[in-house]
Formats: C-alpha cells, sequence, structure tokens
C-alpha cells in the first residue's frame, strides 16, 4: 500500500509534482500513466526518499521509506536502468545490494535466473545492452522479495519475448497480494498490464480509475457506416442525441446510436450497406482527450492537420 | 525456448526471515564488496605497491653514498627515508581513488541503488570509509615493509644498518600508512561533496600540489605557518619526524582535515536529493 497526500516537489520556479493525493492498493497492478515531463519518476523517487518532498508525504504501508528497517524486502524499485556502478558486474552489484540485509550469493543467482541474466551475470554492466540493463535493475528490485515493487518504464528496451515476461511476472506478483506501481508513457501497455491507471499532467493526478473506466469515460463509441447513399441515410438517422459526421462522401461515423439500429433504418428504407463497424475508444484515445492541456512538450505536427 | 524463468519466485527460501534488518556488518561488508569488484580499485593499489618499491630500490641504489656507514637512528632515518619516498606519488594515487570511490557513483547513478538500500545514508559513507581506511592502511603498510625488506641489503651493502627491531621504525611505517589513510579520507570527503569525478580530482590534487604552492609564493609569514598546516604538509609530519609538528600534533591536524571535509560531505549527502 502507497498512500500520497497533497505531494508536491517543486524544483526552483517549476513544479514537478503538484499537490498529488493517491492510494496504491496491493492485489493489482496499478499504472501510473503520463506525458514526459509529467511528474511520474519524481513521485516515485520521492516515494522510495530519493527526492525530499517540497510538501505533503508518501507512506510505504504506513511508513516513510526512510523508517524501514529493511527497506529492500519492504520495497524493490527500478527507478531507472543506469542506477549501476558502470565498472562492476551484474552479480557483485547483486551482491553488494544485497549484502546490506545478509542476502546472500543463493538469491543472488536466483534472481539473476530469473531475470535470464546467466549468460552476462559475470560481465560488466558498462556494456549491457538497454535491454539486459533493465532486467538486471528488475533483478535488483526483486532481491529483497518485496511486497511493493515500484517500476519506472520497466519494458522501456525490452525484447518482445521480455515484454511479454515483464507483463506475466507482474499480474503473477499482484495476484500474490503485493502491490505493484509501474509508469509509462505507452498507453497499449497500460491497457494490457494494469488493473489500475492513476493518470499524471503536468504534476497533477487526472484521473485515478479502473482501467475499464477510464476507457469508457474517456472515449466515445462511435459506428462507422459506409453505403453509396451515405446522404439520404444521414438525414434519416438525424435525431437531436445522434451526431454524424461524414468522414467522406460515402463514409459517416455516427454517434448515439448503436449498429444494430443503424442496419435496421437501412433496411427498412432499403438502402445498401457496404460497411457498418463499432468503433471503440481505445485506451490511447481517452489518454489523449485526458491530456490534451496538459502535456508540457508539445510537439508540432509533421503534416498540416492538427492530430487529434 | 524461453530463456527466462517462469515467474515463480513465490516466496525465496535463500532470505533469512528472521535477519531481515539493516546491520552495520551488512553495510560494512556491501561496501567491501563494491569497493573490490572495480578495476580502478586493483590498478590504484597495484601501482600503489609497484612506486612504493619501486621507487624505494632505484632511491637506495643511487643515493647509498650519502648513508655511509651510520647506524642507531640515523640508519632507522636513512631506512625510512628510502622506504617512503615513494609516498610523494602515492599520495596523488590515493587522492585519486579517494574521490573515485564516491563519485564513481554518483556518476553512474549507482547512488540511487546505495540510498535505496540504506535510506539513512549516512551509514554507507561511513562503511564506506572504513572499508577504504583499511583497505588503504594495509596496502601501504605492506608496500612499505616489502620495499624495507627490499632495501636492506642494499643499504645493508653500503654500511646502513637499520634494526629491524627498532619500535622507531615501525612507528615510522605506521604513520606512513596512516598518513595516506588521511589524505584518501580527505579525498573522499571532496568527491562526496562535490559528486563529481573530474571535479573532485581537480579539487583533491589541487588542494595537495597547487594551494601549497600559492602559500609559499605569498611573501608573508602567515602564509609560510598556514602551508605548514596543509594536509600535504602536516600529514608528512607523521613519518618524517623533526618538522613542524611531533608527530602526534600531525596527527591532530590531520584529524580535523578528515573531520571538516567528512562532516561537510556528511551534512550535503543528508540534505541532498540523489
Amino acid at each position: 500500500m502507497i498512500e500520497a497526500q497533497s505531494l508536491t516537489k517543486r524544483y526552483g520556479q517549476r513544479t514537478a509534482v503538484d499537490a498529488a493525493s493517491f492510494t496504491v492498493r496491493p492485489g493489482k497492478v496499478t499504472g501510473l500513466l503520463g506525458p514526459n515531463g509529467a511528474g511520474k519518476s519524481t513521485t516515485m523517487r520521492m516515494i522510495v526518499g530519493l527526492d525530499r518532498p517540497t510538501s505533503g508525504s508518501v507512506r510505504v504501508n504506513g511508513h516513510f521509506y526512510a523508517e524501514h528497517s529493511a527497506p529492500l524486502h519492504e520495497v524493490g524499485a527500478l527507478l531507472d536502468a543506469k542506477a549501476i556502478h558502470s565498472g562492476r558486474s551484474a552479480y557483485n552489484h547483486l551482491l553488494a545490494l544485497g549484502a546490506t540485509r545478509g542476502i546472500g550469493a543463493a538469491r543472488v543467482r536466483e534472481v539473476i535466473d530469473l531475470t535470464g541474466l546467466q549468460a552476462v551475470a559475470g560481465k560488466r554492466v558498462g556494456g549491457f545492452s538497454l535491454g539486459m540493463g533493465q532486467r538486471l535493475g528488475i533483478a535488483a528490485a526483486l532481491l529483497g522479495d518485496p511486497q511493493t515493487l515500484i517500476l519506472d518504464e520497466p519494458i522501456n528496451g525490452l525484447d518482445p519475448e521480455g515484454v511479454l515476461w515483464v507483463r506475466g511476472l507482474l499480474k503473477h506478483l499482484a495476484a500474490e497480494g503485493r502491490t505493484i506501481l509501474l509508469s509509462s508513457h505507452l498507453m497499449s501497455e497500460m491497457a494490457m498490464t494494469a488493473d489500475h491507471i492513476i493518470v499524471f499532467g503536468r504534476g497533477r493526478v487526472i484521473a485515478d480509475a479502473p482501467v475499464a473506466d477510464i476507457v469508457g469515460q474517456g472515449a466515445v463509441t462511435s459506428v462507422r457506416v459506409s453505403s453509396p447513399q451515405a446522404a439520404e441515410l444521414a438525414r434519416l438517422l438525424a435525431a437531436p442525441d445522434v451526431q454524424v459526421t461524414s468522414a467522406s462522401g460515402s463514409t459517416l461515423d455516427v454517434a448515439g446510436v448503436s449498429a444494430a439500429t443503424i442496419g435496421g433504418v437501412a433496411a427498412s428504407n432499403g438502402l445498401v450497406l457496404h460497411e457498418l463497424t463499432t468503433v471503440t475508444g481505445s485506451l490511447e484515445e481517452a489518454y489523449l482527450r485526458l491530456t490534451a492541456d496538459e502535456v508540457e512538450y508539445h510537439t508540432q505536427s509533421v503534416t498540416p492537420e492538427v492530430v487529434r | 525456448m524461453s530463456t527466462l524463468a517462469q515467474p515463480s519466485l513465490a516466496r525465496s527460501s535463500h532470505i533469512d526471515a528472521s535477519n531481515r534488518g539493516l546491520s552495520a556488518t551488512g553495510i560494512l561488508r556491501s561496501e567491501w564488496i563494491k569497493l573490490r569488484s572495480l578495476r580502478s580499485t586493483w590498478w590504484s593499489f597495484g601501482i600503489i605497491f609497484a612506486i612504493q618499491i619501486g621507487m624505494a630500490v632505484l632511491f637506495s641504489l643511487t643515493a647509498t653514498d650519502r648513508f655511509a656507514q651510520i647506524s642507531g637512528a640515523e640508519a632507522t632515518n636513512a631506512a625510512v627515508s628510502v622506504t617512503t619516498v615513494g609516498l610523494l606519488f602515492g599520495q596523488l594515487v590515493i587522492a585519486v581513488l579517494g574521490v573515485l570511490v564516491i563519485s564513481g557513483e554518483y556518476a553512474t547513478g549507482q547512488i540511487r541503488s546505495s540510498f535505496m538500500a540504506v535510506p539513512s545514508r549516512l551509514p554507507v559513507l561511513a562503511a564506506k570509509a572504513i572499508v577504504f581506511s583499511i583497505a588503504t592502511f594495509v596496502v601501504t603498510l605492506v608496500s612499505i615493509v616489502v620495499a624495507y625488506l627490499v632495501t636492506m641489503p642494499i643499504l645493508a651493502g653500503v654500511g646502513v644498518q637499520a634494526n629491524p627491531f627498532d619500535g622507531a621504525l615501525w612507528l615510522h611505517f605506521l604513520g606512513a600508512a596512516a598518513y595516506l589513510v588521511f589524505i584518501g579520507l580527505v579525498s573522499l570527503g571532496i568527491g562526496a561533496a562535490l559528486r563529481s569525478t573530474p571535479g573532485g580530482i581537480a579539487a583533491s590534487l589541487g588542494l595537495m600540489l597547487v594551494v601549497p604552492t600559492v602559500f609559499q609564493l605569498i611573501p608573508a609569514a602567515w602564509s609560510t605557518t598556514l602551508a605548514e598546516w596543509l594536509p600535504s604538509s602536516a600529514g608528512r609530519n607523521l613519518y618524517y619526524w623533526g618538522g613542524t609538528f611531533e608527530p602526534w600534533q600531525a596527527l591532530l591536524v590531520m584529524l580535523g582535515w578528515v573531520a571538516v571535509f567528512i562532516t561537510t560531505a556528511a551534512v550535503l549527502m543528508k540534505r541532498r536529493d540523489a
């Protein structure tokens, strides 16, 4: 259980995290989602006591991180893959980390096996690829068999097999009743892995809900209809709560009415349909809608048209 | 075929549930693993060993005319000056290593892993200082003793008979090893405060090489006096007796320097975001 109350971090004039309050509960995977610079990493660093909050507080299992007598057992964290001395071997890195609380070589070999690092465990970390660095970071996070796991962009740089493995691992650990918090700016990944999502935008919590709710509230379900008699169909469907937009001459996007109703209307009026598809809003659309005003680093579209 | 184990880590049988807390011995062991698992440590200590012996041999072979037929305290002093001449170089190596042991953690991000494992932070600095001090002391002392044994027959050949059972001889050797420990700790404090390898090395070597020269260039009595108090000058009295300070005074001056630098580093380490 991670509880943040009015957590705030300012760097000079810039506010990285702005009065964020949220609770991460055990037994499920909670995703911290937000654009670059939204305050996800800063929040995680405050959870594990690396950064001191300007105001507010964050506790893990009821205590400040620094108060835990065995922090590695309470919380395992992968903050970024570069939190490892590049001149040391993976094995020695884990051994030194574990030694602080009496974790020996047997457990070190166990997490090395678990993360598939056997072949490179004796090599210096400086030569590791991004993916191997991530695996070592995950191995370090798992070393103390922690109740709470915090992972900042864990799938960054992993190969598809590694991505699947992390996804399975996190679900498995959550099912054991552990608290799992991971961050990502990849909404599709969140949709696959997380049960609950906290959306950050410019340091503020702008949504905190189960994945299904975020998708449901943020995105509109519409029906795509293609017909040679599109104009006539649009006229027949017209109603106060129905929105019809024309994508092209023969294609309509209809919101506020089901595909079955549209099919019925077309059939009873003898209109030909070439396509009738229900379009469900994706988490990605919901996310972009939520964060549209909160993106810190706007990009210019390469085409003149404005990206939704 | 998957190279990854299934995520069935459950409760690990390899973690002793009764020994969950942080302990001083655990943190010391961690820092010892860190120190011994880096190449820079072995290179630095290797260079100190080689230089210490190499320069002692060179010095004894070329300067023997100066020490013709002496014995007693005079012979002891001659043996000490021959075996410790390599410290002039060794102090620079240890100053660099002292900075590296901590700045390397900041440069690579390792410090975040270290502080997550030990959130109160200061035990990390303390354990690092202790482990580094012991290693430096042992390596320096062994280097000097080996240098003494190697040069003994050469010196004996020109009639310098330093009595190996002379307590003063060994006090000199202990002082020399302590000198490098103090220089290393001052550099460790500098590295921890500056958190940068290039900056730390520049500041540390600057304190050893440039600052004394600057003080000597200022034509004033106070400047000359102050120069005597600098770590590189005062510390030399630990193994080169008969200077400005008695050995015990030099010990206090060096402890003072270490206290100033390590305390500054500790305060900053505790207060700053990692």
